[in-house]
């Protein structure tokens, strides 16, 4: 047996005993973390509601943006950072949170330094919310908080449809700034079907984002119009897009939905607001 | 060019007809169909049907600001040709429009276009008018047209960059992406709100052109010639410096920069009225007009989704025929 040979099987040994190990200890043994680091907006919100506040080391300063954020409020004196890994580091943060279209550059760099970094995927009905949560749950080890606001928002979802059952289903598209439709296989769909209303986008075949023409707007002929123009100003074509004067001889003014952007920026349990007040509107 | 000089009443009557068909062509294309018959009709039953919708509030507003626009730029090419007196003058090559397009964004994009509804054509008006005026200042009376050109090249170069600038800075997210419209230009789904708001500045602007014909007439005899005969040449170029500003600027403001209509109108027309640049006028302000409106139902049946910019057909078409115009007045350049 030559000395390579020993050092082969030496090695080959060691790792079989370490494995096992390792993988225990991502899978079970995982601390529950204390200083968690969010670089998203709508983690910012997710943190804020499922986890102690004792564990969020740091939070984006969107967070405390009165009209993108629902959570701002809550915000209070937490840190906060502007998602740049300089920044997130002296925080020394045992887990950082943020959304799939987080800046990927940043999100591998915290990788390959060794801090655990967790990504969460855009949910695109309100039962993938509810999954969302859970996994929330897992990760910040806070599983009972997560289950009961699954709880809460089924409770709130079921009382909202008892509430406008005997109303009839109304029609709606949704448009955008430049004239981007929601279509099927999005939460806003899943979100409109909860609150009673067809999504004549959807009906038309369009799948996820998509630009439609204003004449093909006025020859859906929607029973109600959600105009997205939540931009911080409206000085641009993009925005004066939607102040259009057909679009309010189509639908009545009085028959637009405005969900705002606290309510409608971030996947969370803060559907049940929008569903709610949609259902009323129908 | 041979040049088979017709009546000014035949050939305006046969421009206007032409002008008349692609018009209501232009109000029968779009994504969705509609009877035209059904949409007067509703119209005048006040209903507000989606044939009356569409046609009214989306279509008429459309061809009619194609077709002021197209009229403008095909008049000020004109103008610009015999003021300058350069066969490859144009808003848009000499670098009027870009600088117009600057004035629009500037007032546009901060704010400034919500204090009063002439802000945005006066920003336009007094971008296109700077340029203008620059323009003067580097070519001068020198028929040359090299000069022209590389001092339009400059300007469209400054004019591009001064809009990128601008939107940069500018506070709204969508504002950068927008670089497109004014640059190429388009009439998508804009209301009649677009065109009362240029239409002002339009009309001023073509009437203070029309005014000049007879000088521009008198100025392809010379300057000195001109004077001889009794034009204030100083007031009158400058009226007409500020028609085509207010005109150009007006329309770059609601449509952004359309290049080469007026290049290549002015010369369409020439063959049939001869050298008079007096009855060019009226003659390319029609032909402007019909060469946009078909340019805009190109872009309709190309694009279902209206994503394809008015510019990048005009330029398409324009952009040859400026190299052959180029070739035809090589000797003129060396």
């Amino acid at each position: 047996m030559t000395v390579k040979q020993i050092i082969l099987i030496i090695t080959v040994a060691c790792s079989l005993l370490i494995l096992p190990v390792n993988a225990i200890a991502q899978n079970n043994v995982l601390p529950v973390p204390q200083r968690i680091v969010s670089i998203g907006l709508c983690t910012d919100q997710l943190l804020l509601m499922v986890a102690r506040r004792s564990q969020i080391a740091s939070l984006t300063t969107s967070s405390t943006d009165q009209n993108m954020s629902y959570m701002a409020e809550a915000v209070g004196d937490i840190p906060l950072n502007s998602a740049s890994v300089e920044e997130i580091i002296p925080y020394k943060p045992d887990l950082i949170i943020g959304s799939h279209f987080a800046a990927r550059d940043t999100t591998r760099f915290l990788r390959q330094l060794g801090y655990q970094v967790k990504l969460v995927t855009l949910p695109r009905t309100v039962e993938e919310i509810y999954g969302m949560l859970i996994r929330f749950g897992e990760w910040t080890g806070n599983q009972a908080r997560a289950a009961a606001i699954i709880t809460r928002m089924k409770r709130e979802i079921t009382d909202i449809q008892a509430r406008y059952a005997h109303r009839p289903e109304k029609s709606t598209i949704i448009y955008s700034p430049n004239g981007y439709t929601i279509g099927s296989n999005t939460l806003e769909n899943d979100v409109l079907k909860h609150a009673g209303f067809r999504n004549l986008s959807a009906e038309m075949g369009i799948v996820g984002f998509k630009k439609i023409s204003l004449e093909q707007v006025i020859a859906a002929r929607p029973d109600f119009l959600q105009l997205d123009n939540h931009v911080y100003n409206r000085n641009s074509l993009a925005s004066r897009y939607l102040g259009h004067p057909v679009l309010n001889k189509v639908v009545n003014e009085q028959d637009h939905l405005f969900i705002p952007s606290r309510i409608r920026a971030c996947a969370g349990p803060m559907v049940t607001e929008a569903i709610g007040y949609m259902a009323a509107k129908r | 060019m041979t040049f088979m000089s017709i009546p000014d009443r035949v050939l305006l009557a046969g421009l206007g007809i032409v002008l008349s068909v692609v018009f209501y062509v232009a109000l029968m294309v779009g994504p969705v169909n509609i009877g035209i018959g059904k949409a007067v009709m509703d119209f005048l039953a006040e209903e507000s049907s989606m044939d009356s919708l569409i046609l009214f509030d989306i279509r008429l507003p459309r061809a009619l600001l194609a077709m002021i626009i197209g009229a403008t730029l095909g008049l000020a090419g004109a103008a610009l040709q015999g003021l300058l007196r350069n066969p490859l003058a144009e808003p848009g090559i000499i670098g009027v429009s870009n600088s117009a397009a600057f004035g629009a964004v500037l007032v546009f994009y901060f704010g400034y276009s919500n204090f009063a509804w002439f802000a945005l054509p006066l920003g336009g008006l007094l971008g296109a008018l700077a340029s203008v005026v620059i323009i003067f200042a580097l070519v001068g009376n020198s028929k040359s047209v090299v000069t022209l050109i590389l001092a339009g090249v400059a300007i469209n170069a400054i004019g591009g960059a001064l809009i990128a600038l601008a939107l940069n800075f500018a506070p709204n997210p969508y504002a950068m992406q927008e670089i497109v419209f004014w640059l190429l230009g388009s009439v998508a789904n804009r209301s009649m709100n677009e065109l009362l708001i240029a239409l002002p500045f339009v009309l001023v602007g073509w009437g203070l052109i029309l005014y000049c014909g007879r000088f521009l007439n008198a100025l392809t005899l010379g300057e000195e010639t001109a004077i001889s005969m009794g034009f204030e040449v100083r007031r009158l170029r400058w009226i007409l410096v500020i028609g085509v500003a207010a005109c150009v600027g007006a329309s770059v403001s609601v449509a952004g920069n359309i290049g080469f209509i007026g290049l290549v109108v002015p010369h369409l027309i020439r063959p049939f009225v001869g050298s008079e640049p007096r009855r060019l006028l009226l003659a390319s302000t029609l032909g402007g007009a019909i060469l946009l409106l078909v340019a805009d139902i190109a872009v309709q049946l190309l694009s279902s989704g209206g994503e394809l910019k008015l510019g990048v057909i005009t330029s398409l078409v324009g952009g040859p025929f400026f190299l052959f115009l180029i070739l035809k007045t090589r000797n003129l350049m060396l």
